[in-house]
């Protein structure tokens, strides 16, 4: 059942679209990618659906609130990663947690402290809780802001671009928080970047936009498939011969074979890899083949992303 | 709107100004100095220099047309009397109605300008905090630190007055007079409130803290003109005029709010965002 429904949001800034009639739907549990470069107006579409700007044209309903009218309630059942971290340097971690915490109605002590020491412990930040927010690493304030996003248990998430400006291993902390908690908080996760690896490793289904229109949606390994062609086994074998080519292409699901005599490299198209690659394997060792190694090679979703946003750029 | 939103808006713009001394110091050292040099001024200076032939030159019109019964009292003082009395109670008066102003600008001028150029305002604006609330939450930051400081000047400018002119009018305490308690307890928060309400405006609108304190400034422009009304005699601080003076920015205080709200746009907020 869709959480978020967006039907033709469009946002204009004087003649400028920075968002032209987007259409999608987020299911609840799912994370949801919104893949773009800079400028291709996810950030624009975040700040509509979180009920912080309206839109121009089109509607959204967020868990069942239309961001136009509802706009308080909408930002009371989001949780938002905005942009830049927005923390208040001169107060300490506990204390920006407190106050957003209040912000967003959590303010049964109890409840509100047992929150809070929870989120910072998950983010490790509970030993510097008392610390002023303005001696932290940038890591360290990226994952308190998505502890301050997550403080009052909302069910829809928005992260916009979580791992920006991070050094690799604070991106990749980072991202496994987030694919630890999207599992432990069972909340629908709105992720927008232009880090293929977030959305390659995070999300369920992503859509690709760009100068604020959308180019492609579905699953990271269906935009791979759809952009790039299909997938190739490639086989390592110690000697390569016609014998061996032969009995390659009478697999039912190879479609095209190819070989490298100098690295004795054997490479099949084939339709379908779990089918397929067996079958590959099987009849190379029937045909007195010695196997070395097999490797399925995908195209990544950096090169869909890449070709997609090339095409619409011509 | 819920007061505890707008509360907690200020007690976290407040916790963090409290750890802010760039803030703090100007804002309470600027007004205790006044408050404590004006009385020693005004009551060690005639006397030393024109030790009891004081000339009483300027302030003639002022005297001229302070109320009868108040000129009933001077005709039985001598011209050094008449001077530190009219100077203390009258002609510094209105300076009080600057310092509220003097100490909330800076605190008014960063209410939005700042979090926009600390970029924290997006995710201020991204809480359930209604507009309203936001805006009365900043205003009480301003609000509630710059009385205090008026407050106390005005204690202490009180004790040091009465101290230093104690021995001079013969026992009597001068200050605080009913005129005095007024100004400081009724016009003078109707007139903050006013000025702070229309520079947190301004701060939402501009894009910088410098920016939003230079156009705060000529806010001071009209209180100025109240207190050049009273040294020229021109408009002379008494209940009456207090009470209608008050009664008026009250009335302010209420459009200025409105207005507020209405102009208060968040999306025209983040567009200033770099």
């Amino acid at each position: 059942m869709p959480i978020i429904e967006v039907e033709n949001l469009t946002k204009k800034f004087g003649s400028y679209v920075a968002v032209n009639h987007l259409n999608f739907s987020v299911d609840e549990g799912e994370v949801f990618g919104l893949l773009g470069p800079n400028g291709a107006g996810k950030t624009t579409t975040v700040r509509m659906l979180a009920g912080l700007i309206s839109s121009s044209e089109g509607s959204a309903r967020v868990k069942g609130y239309v961001i136009n009218s509802d706009s308080l309630k909408v930002r009371e059942t989001v949780g938002i990663l905005t942009e830049n971290p927005s923390l208040y340097e001169k107060l300490t971690a506990y204390e920006n947690m407190d106050f957003f915490a209040q912000a967003y109605g959590l303010t049964e002590p109890t409840k509100k402290n047992q929150r809070i020491k929870e989120m910072l412990e998950f983010f490790g930040l509970w030993e510097r809780r008392n610390d002023k927010v303005g001696t932290f690493s940038k890591g360290m304030k990226q994952k308190l802001a998505i502890a301050r996003a997550l403080v009052h248990k909302p069910s829809v998430i928005f992260l916009d671009e979580p791992t920006s400006g991070l050094d690799p291993e604070s991106s990749k902390e980072v991202r496994d928080l987030i694919a630890q908690l999207s599992h432990q908080e069972k909340s629908t996760i709105l992720l927008c970047t232009h880090h293929l690896e977030d959305a390659e490793k995070l999300c369920s289904r992503v859509m690709i936009i760009n100068k604020g229109t959308s180019v492609i949606v579905g699953t990271p390994d269906g935009l791979r498939n759809k952009i790039s062609g299909t997938p190739t086994v490639e086989v390592t074998l110690e000697t390569v011969n016609s014998k061996l080519v032969e009995a390659v292409k009478n697999v039912s699901e190879v479609k095209q074979v190819t070989i490298d005599e100098e690295s004795c490299t054997l490479t099949a198209t084939i339709q379908n890899i779990q089918l397929g690659t067996p079958k590959i394997v099987k009849s190379l060792v029937e045909a007195g083949g010695l196997i070395l190694g097999v490797k399925v090679v995908r195209p990544s979703l950096e090169e869909a992303y890449l070709k997609l946003i090339k095409e619409e750029q011509k | 709107m819920r007061l505890e939103k707008a509360k907690l808006v200020f007690s976290k713009d407040w916790l963090e100004i409290k750890r802010n001394w760039q803030v703090i110091l100007p804002i309470v050292i600027v007004p205790l100095m006044i408050s404590v040099f004006i009385p020693v001024i005004l009551t060690l200076i005639p006397r030393v220099v024109s030790g009891s032939e004081a000339d009483l030159g300027g302030f003639v019109p002022l005297v001229q047309n302070l109320p009868l019964p108040v000129q009933d009292q001077l005709a039985a003082m001598s011209e050094l009397q008449i001077m530190i009395y009219v100077m203390a109670i009258y002609f510094f008066a209105p300076f009080f109605l600057i310092i509220p102003l003097m100490a909330s600008s800076v605190i008014a001028s960063d209410s939005f300008a700042g979090e926009k150029e600390r970029k924290t305002i997006e995710g201020l604006l991204a809480t359930p905090i209604s507009d309203s609330e936001l805006l009365f939450g900043k205003m009480l930051v301003s609000f509630i630190p710059s009385m205090l400081v008026t407050i106390i000047s005005f204690v202490v400018y009180t004790i040091i007055f009465d101290v230093l002119s104690f021995g001079l009018f013969n026992g009597m305490l001068l200050l605080p007079s009913l005129d005095w308690i007024l100004l400081i307890f009724g016009l003078a928060p109707t007139v903050a409130l006013a000025s702070i309400g229309l520079t947190v405006i301004i701060s939402a609108k501009v894009k910088g803290f410098r920016e939003a304190q230079q156009i705060s400034v000529i806010l001071l422009l009209p209180i100025l003109g109240l207190v050049f009304g009273q040294i020229s005699g021109a408009l002379i601080f008494g209940p009456a005029v207090i009470a209608v003076l008050a009664a008026l920015f009250v009335a302010l205080d209420f459009v200025v709010f409105r207005i507020g709200v209405k102009m208060f746009k968040r999306e025209e907020i983040l567009s200033q965002l770099s």
